[in-house]
C-alpha cells in the first residue's frame, strides 16, 4: 500500500541534473512512494515564457497539470524553479474560472478542471512519507556529517500566500538532514539567491551571490551543502570548479542532492560515475567520514 | 493599446496615466498602495546591479511613467527571487509586477535593450521549447553562444560537462509535439 505520485522530473534531471533524477529513483521505491511519470511530459516554461509571454508561462504547466489530473495523480517536481512554476499557475488557474477556460482553449484537447495538486521534494518526504518512516529506514545514518541547507528562492517563497514550510526561515530540510543522521549546521545563507539562469547571460553577478553563500557556509565549517534545486546546484558546485578563471571559489565543499543523502542513509552505494557528475567530488569526504568504502 | 494622453513635466520626464491603469489591470496587484518603505530594495539580491530598484520601478508605475520603467536595465536582471513579493508590507507581488514591466518592454520593443543578450537567451530557450516541448541545454547553450558571437568561449567547461556525463547530445522530447506547437501558436495569437 504505497502512495502514488506524478513524477514530473523537468528537462535539466535528464542532463544536468541527471544524479539528481538517478537519487530519487533509487531511494523513493523503499519509502513506499510510486514514482509514475507523468505521461508525455513538457518543459514548465521556466523564466523565459514568464519572461516573454504570459499565456505560455500559464498553458505550458497547464498542459502537465491537466494529464496528471487525468491520471488521477498528484504532481511530484523535485526541481525548485519547476515547482514554483507550478504552484504559480496552478493557483491563477484555480483563482479564475475566466483564466481557466481561457488556457484550457489553449491546451484543448486537454481540459483542466483545476483538481491536482502540486508538491516538492520536501513536502512529499516530510508530509506526506513522515519523518518517522524516514528514520525507520535509515539504515547507514551519516554520523559526524556537518551539512548546511540551502534552500535558495523557490521552495518557500510563495507570493500572496503561505508556503507549506516557513518563508524567511524554512526547516524542512534541517529536519530531513537530523533524519538522516547528519548534522544540520545553522547559518544564513539558506534563503540567498544563487542567481539561477543568470550564470549563462550575467556570469558577474552569479559569482558574486554564489560566492558569498559559499563564504557562509564556510565561516560555519561545513563539510558541504545539501539542496534540491537543479540551478542552486550547479551555480554553487560550478563556482567551485576551476573550469574558468572566474569559477575559482576555494571552499572545495561537495553540494549535494537531498535525495543523494537520503538514498546512501537507506544502504544505497552510487558508482563511481555517478559522483563524477559533480565538479567537486563527495568521495573523498564520504570515505574520511567512513560513509562509503575506498 | 490605445495611446493615452501623455503630459511632459517639468524636468522632462514623461507621464502616461494609461500606463498605470494598464498594468494594475495586466497584474491584479495593489501597486498604488506602495508607500516606499524600501523593504523590496534593502532585501533585494541584484540590487547593486540595478540602475532601477524595485521601489523605484513600483514608483514609475504609480506615476505612469512608462518610458523609464520600460527602458530599465533591472526589468531584464532581476533574477525573480520573490523576497520583495514576501516581504511587501502591503501584500503587492513585486516579482509579477517586474515580470509584467518585462513582457511589455518586449511587446514594445524586442530587444532595443542593453540587456539584449537576456532577451535572446529567453527567445532560444522557448524555440527549444517549441521544437521539442522541452529543453535541450546542450543545443540552446551552443545556439546562444553562436548568437552572442562568444562561441567556444566557453568550450573547455562544455567539454567537461560532456564528459561528466551532465549533457547530451541527443535531444529529449515530447511524443505529441504537435499539440506543444498548437499550443505555441495558440498563445503567439493572444497578445502577452
Amino acid at each position: 500500500m504505497g502512495l502514488q505520485i506524478g513524477y514530473f522530473p523537468g528537462c535539466s534531471l535528464h542532463s544536468s541534473a541527471k544524479e539528481y533524477n538517478d537519487s530519487i529513483k533509487a531511494s523513493f521505491g523503499d519509502l513506499g512512494v510510486e514514482l509514475r511519470e507523468v505521461p508525455d511530459w513538457n518543459c514548465c516554461g521556466a523564466t523565459a515564457a514568464h519572461s516573454l509571454n504570459e499565456a505560455l508561462a500559464l498553458a505550458l504547466p497547464a498542459r502537465n497539470l491537466a494529464i496528471a489530473e487525468r491520471e488521477g495523480l498528484p504532481l511530484f517536481a523535485p526541481c525548485s524553479a519547476c515547482y514554483h512554476r507550478f504552484l504559480l499557475a496552478n493557483r491563477k488557474l484555480r483563482e479564475s474560472e475566466e483564466l481557466l477556460l481561457e488556457v484550457n482553449e489553449l491546451i484543448s484537447p486537454l481540459d483542466y478542471k483545476g483538481g491536482t495538486e502540486v508538491k516538492n521534494i520536501l513536502e512529499l518526504l516530510v508530509e506526506d512519507v513522515g519523518l518517522k518512516k524516514v528514520k525507520e529506514r535509515v539504515t547507514h545514518p551519516l554520523k559526524g556529517l556537518r551539512l548546511v541547507s540551502y534552500y535558495g528562492c523557490l521552495l518557500s517563497r510563495v507570493p500572496h500566500g503561505r508556503a507549506a514550510d516557513d518563508t524567511e526561515n524554512p526547516v524542512y530540510m534541517d529536519m530531513v538532514v537530523e533524519a538522516l543522521g547528519a548534522e544540520a549546521v545553522p547559518w544564513p545563507s539558506k534563503m540567498d539567491c544563487c542567481g539561477a539562469s543568470l550564470n549563462i547571460t550575467e556570469e558577474a553577478i552569479v559569482c558574486r551571490l554564489s560566492s558569498h553563500i559559499l563564504d557562509n557556509a564556510q565561516a560555519v565549517q561545513a563539510q558541504a551543502v545539501v539542496t534540491s534545486c537543479t540551478l542552486c546546484q550547479m551555480n554553487l558546485d560550478l563556482m567551485q570548479s576551476g573550469t574558468k578563471p572566474a569559477y575559482n571559489h576555494p571552499a572545495n565543499l561537495p553540494v549535494f542532492y537531498i535525495s543523494e543523502l537520503l538514498a546512501m542513509a537507506m544502504g544505497h552505494s552510487f558508482p563511481a560515475a555517478h559522483w563524477k557528475k559533480h565538479f567537486i567530488n563527495p568521495r573523498e569526504l564520504l570515505e574520511k567520514m567512513g560513509l562509503i568504502q575506498s | 493599446m490605445k495611446q493615452s494622453e501623455r503630459i511632459q513635466v517639468s524636468d522632462g520626464s514623461v507621464i502616461d496615466p494609461g500606463f498605470t491603469q494598464q498594468v494594475l489591470q495586466l497584474t491584479g496587484e495593489e501597486v498604488m498602495s506602495c508607500f516606499q518603505c524600501l523593504k523590496c530594495t534593502n532585501g533585494c539580491p541584484l540590487a547593486p546591479e540595478m540602475d532601477v530598484p524595485p521601489n523605484k520601478a513600483i514608483r514609475y508605475v504609480q506615476l505612469g511613467m512608462r518610458d523609464a520603467a520600460l527602458a530599465a536595465d533591472s526589468i531584464w536582471i532581476c533574477a525573480t527571487c520573490y523576497t520583495c513579493s514576501v516581504r511587501c508590507p502591503n501584500d503587492i507581488d513585486i516579482a509579477h509586477v517586474m515580470d509584467t514591466l518585462r513582457r511589455l518592454a518586449y511587446q514594445s520593443q524586442g530587444d532595443a535593450t542593453p540587456k539584449a543578450h537576456i532577451v535572446h537567451f529567453h527567445e532560444l530557450f522557448l524555440d527549444s521549447l517549441k521544437q521539442y516541448g522541452r529543453v535541450n541545454e546542450t543545443k540552446l547553450l551552443a545556439r546562444y553562444e553562436l548568437k552572442e558571437g562568444r562561441f567556444l568561449k566557453d568550450a573547455k567547461l562544455g567539454m567537461k560537462m560532456f564528459f561528466m556525463g551532465k549533457m547530451s547530445i541527443f535531444p529529449q522530447k515530447v511524443e505529441n509535439k504537435e499539440q506543444i506547437k498548437l499550443i505555441f501558436d495558440r498563445a503567439s495569437k493572444r497578445k502577452g
